[in-house]
């Protein structure tokens, strides 16, 4: 027998029960529209946390601190970050790039206004991850630039008032693009000199006056996109390029201990820089945990992003797995339903199977005929049930964002998280070829039960 | 006519086991039947007949004995075998039509093609050249419930010849029918067994309609009582020589019908 006269003997069975076939149809509907609204809510969890974590940093780092100083103490040596250090992760298979971070605190004075900022110089692949506003990144390696953070506007004071962002909510009138900024590098020698102004501070009063150290012009690069308000990874600290800071804290101090660094037993400055921290850059998410471990199997401390987001992945597939299992249940009910659907059909069609086999209808036959049907069911309830899926799982959306408006979690018209519920191709594909395959295996024993009846029951006169 | 036969029975026995007892529905019977022929088993309700015929087609595996169909042993096939031999040997006419009321008439006829896996256009191209021939081409598209008794077991033997089957098996074919209808059916079978060459068994009570046949086999008990010929095409009011048999067979299946 053909399949498609297999096809059109199924359909035309299926026609010919409507309500029926409608009722057992809508139990698949069900079913398989509550699997996948419970599947969609679990990934969008999970994509929402995920991206939320990438939102504010970057997946692909790795913070790298320099290990030895939590070991037992006894044995291991400082384990200090260096250029060498950094040449030596490079190797690490997936590296793409690496980043020193040397750290170091200055003073920025434009007009009354005064901060302490964070300065951390950096190489060209840490830069090139920063997204910037106005200006550009600070690629000079011999002229010092500064990419100011978009929030660092508010670390500047009134000096002679001291108000400041922090005192008042005003944003300072300080314009780091347009007027020159001078950078003093030597803060503690320009507080020293300022102490003595303040008569109050009695222990200060016995030493000498120092000069106050050196102001630099310190031209602007650019700076981090955002406004003040945006909150980022980026936004309260200034950078420039470390090659160039290298050089300017060298010309400054000389043969001086550069503070902040370490010293030899002698107390003289190391020939060589040592970093306080460095970025590894790793071409994909996957690969990070990799990378990580043979960095610290090198002795150094590694973190990323990605362990929170790996742990967070573990605590959502259970989740997942919890709310498909919920799901699955009504599915299972909807199983029954079509099995008891098939039976009832193939008491009703007693006769009428008996009256093909006698006409001479394969047995093999008549058990795909019934199969078709209950397959024919599970299919158009798993379409319809995914048609279903995608109005509930946008309604949910809707009252989600609804929900986190009312809540104050994000403004009107700003770009919101994102949506809860989420309906990937895959999870229409599996949900697809599930439902169908259930409603088969709930067909295959009425199926089998259809094939095995005599032909005998045809001839018998009622 | 040919002279090897074409269904062939030798000592069939069908014993039903009833609690304890062993009820013989058939006890050792034994017949030829040739090409050609029109052949009633006749016998009252009980009588063993229906077994036989169910034996012949192979719906109903025999206790004992042989039945030869051409050159093949019917009681040696699995039910697998036996589907495809009823498919490609045998036609089939029941006393309820059996037609599928999802179907309509041209489909019902071009149903047991479809087994064959016939295309559509070929099939139903076959199957409106038989209903032409049973004189019901205007219903090709009526679904059953549309039409009349007599209409509906026209279509049976048209879906009974389109497999174009060396031998026909009817049961009863007029027994819902009434007596104007009946009287057309078996012109009809008569017809196809004259122009198409078919070999027709024929169960039935009534000896009536047995008096169409060449050949009457009569079962009584599970045993052949007798094997009669008589003319083709014999009419009623000329059956002057059955007339006994009748009247007493028509007594007894009334007594055990009613």
């Amino acid at each position: 027998m053909k399949f498609s006269d297999l096809l059109r003997l199924s359909i035309n069975n299926l026609k010919r029960r409507k309500l029926r076939t409608f009722l057992t149809v809508l139990g698949v509907i069900i079913g398989t529209a509550s699997i996948v609204v419970m599947v969609s809510l679990g990934i969008g969890q999970a994509e929402l946390q995920t991206e939320s974590i990438e939102s504010y940093a970057s997946l692909t780092t790795i913070d790298v601190w320099q290990g030895g100083m939590f070991g037992d103490g006894s044995s291991e040596e400082q384990k200090y970050i260096t250029d060498e250090v950094l040449e030596s992760f490079e190797h690490i298979p997936h590296v793409t790039g690496t980043s020193p971070v040397l750290r170091t605190n200055v003073i920025a004075k434009q007009g009354v206004y005064e901060a302490n900022l964070q300065l951390m110089g950096v190489s060209r692949e840490y830069l090139e991850q920063i997204d910037v506003g106005e200006g550009s990144i600070p690629l000079d390696e011999k002229n010092l630039e500064f990419l100011y953070g978009n929030s660092v506007i508010r670390d500047f004071s009134n000096s002679k008032t001291g108000e400041g962002y922090y005192t008042n909510y005003e944003d300072p009138d300080v314009d780091l693009m347009g007027k020159p900024v001078f950078i003093i590098f030597d803060t503690s020698a320009y507080y020293q000199s300022q102490a003595p102004q303040s008569q109050d501070m009695s222990q200060d009063s016995g030493q000498p006056k120092v000069k106050p150290p050196k102001k630099y012009i310190v031209p602007t690069a650019g700076l981090v996109k955002g406004s003040p308000d945006d909150w980022g990874q980026y936004s309260y600290s200034t950078y420039c390029n470390v090659e160039a800071l290298k050089s300017k804290l060298k010309s400054i101090y000389r043969k001086e201990p550069i503070p902040g660094q370490p010293t030899d037993k002698k107390g003289k400055a190391l020939n060589y820089f040592v970093y306080d921290n460095a970025a590894v850059y790793v071409d994909d998410m996957d690969n990070v945990k990799s990378v990580q471990d043979a960095i610290a199997a090198m002795g150094y401390q590694a973190n990323s992003n990605m362990e929170w987001v790996e742990q967070n992945k573990k605590t959502m597939q259970i989740q997942q797995a919890v709310l498909g299992g919920i799901g699955a249940v009504s599915l299972l009910v909807a199983a029954i339903g079509i099995a008891n659907t098939m039976m009832m059909s193939i008491y009703e069609r007693t006769k009428e199977i008996g009256v093909m086999k006698v006409l001479g209808c394969d047995m093999g036959n008549i058990r795909d005929m019934f199969l078709i049907e209950s397959g024919c069911i599970g299919l158009m309830g798993g379409t319809a049930g995914i048609g279903i899926s995608y109005g509930v799982s946008f309604i949910i959306n809707k009252l989600y964002i609804r929900n986190q408006m009312m809540n104050g979690y994000i403004m009107p018209g700003m770009d919101g998280p994102g949506n809860i519920s989420r309906i990937p191709l895959w999870l229409i594909l599996t949900a697809l070829v599930f439902a169908v395959i259930i409603g088969m295996l709930a067909g295959f024993f009425p199926s089998r039960r259809a094939m095995k009846l005599s032909p005998l029951s045809a001839i018998r006169n009622e | 006519m040919d002279n090897r036969p074409i269904i062939k029975v030798r000592n069939l026995y069908k014993i039903y086991r009833v609690g304890t007892n062993k009820v013989y529905a058939l006890n050792g019977v034994s017949f030829d039947i040739y090409k050609g022929e029109f052949v009633a088993i006749v016998g009252t309700s009980g009588s063993g007949k229906s077994t036989l015929l169910n034996m012949l087609a192979g719906l109903e595996p025999p206790t004992k004995g042989e039945i030869t169909i051409g050159s093949k042993r019917v009681d040696k096939m699995n039910e697998k075998q036996l589907v495809a031999f009823r498919r490609d040997n045998v036609g089939f006419i029941f006393q309820s039509y059996n037609l599928l009321n999802t179907m309509n008439g041209l489909e019902n006829v071009a149903m047991p093609l479809m087994f064959k896996g016939v295309s559509r256009s070929v099939r139903e191209k076959k199957a409106a050249k038989y209903l032409e021939l049973m004189g019901v081409a205007d219903q090709a598209r009526h679904m059953p419930n549309q039409m009349s008794g007599g209409q509906q077991q026209r279509i049976g033997i048209a879906r009974a010849m389109v497999v174009d089957p060396k031998i026909i098996f009817a049961d009863e074919p007029t027994g819902n029918l009434d007596s104007k209808t009946t009287m057309d059916v078996l012109r009809l079978m008569q017809r196809v067994v004259r122009e198409q060459g078919k070999t027709l068994v024929m169960v039935t009570h009534d000896n009536t309609i047995a008096a169409y046949a060449d050949k009457r086999i009569r079962i009584v008990d599970g045993k052949i009582v007798s094997i009669e010929y008589g003319e083709r095409g014999t009419e009623i009011e000329g059956a002057e020589t059955e007339k006994e048999e009748l009247e007493l067979s028509l007594g007894l299946s009334e007594g055990t019908e009613a």
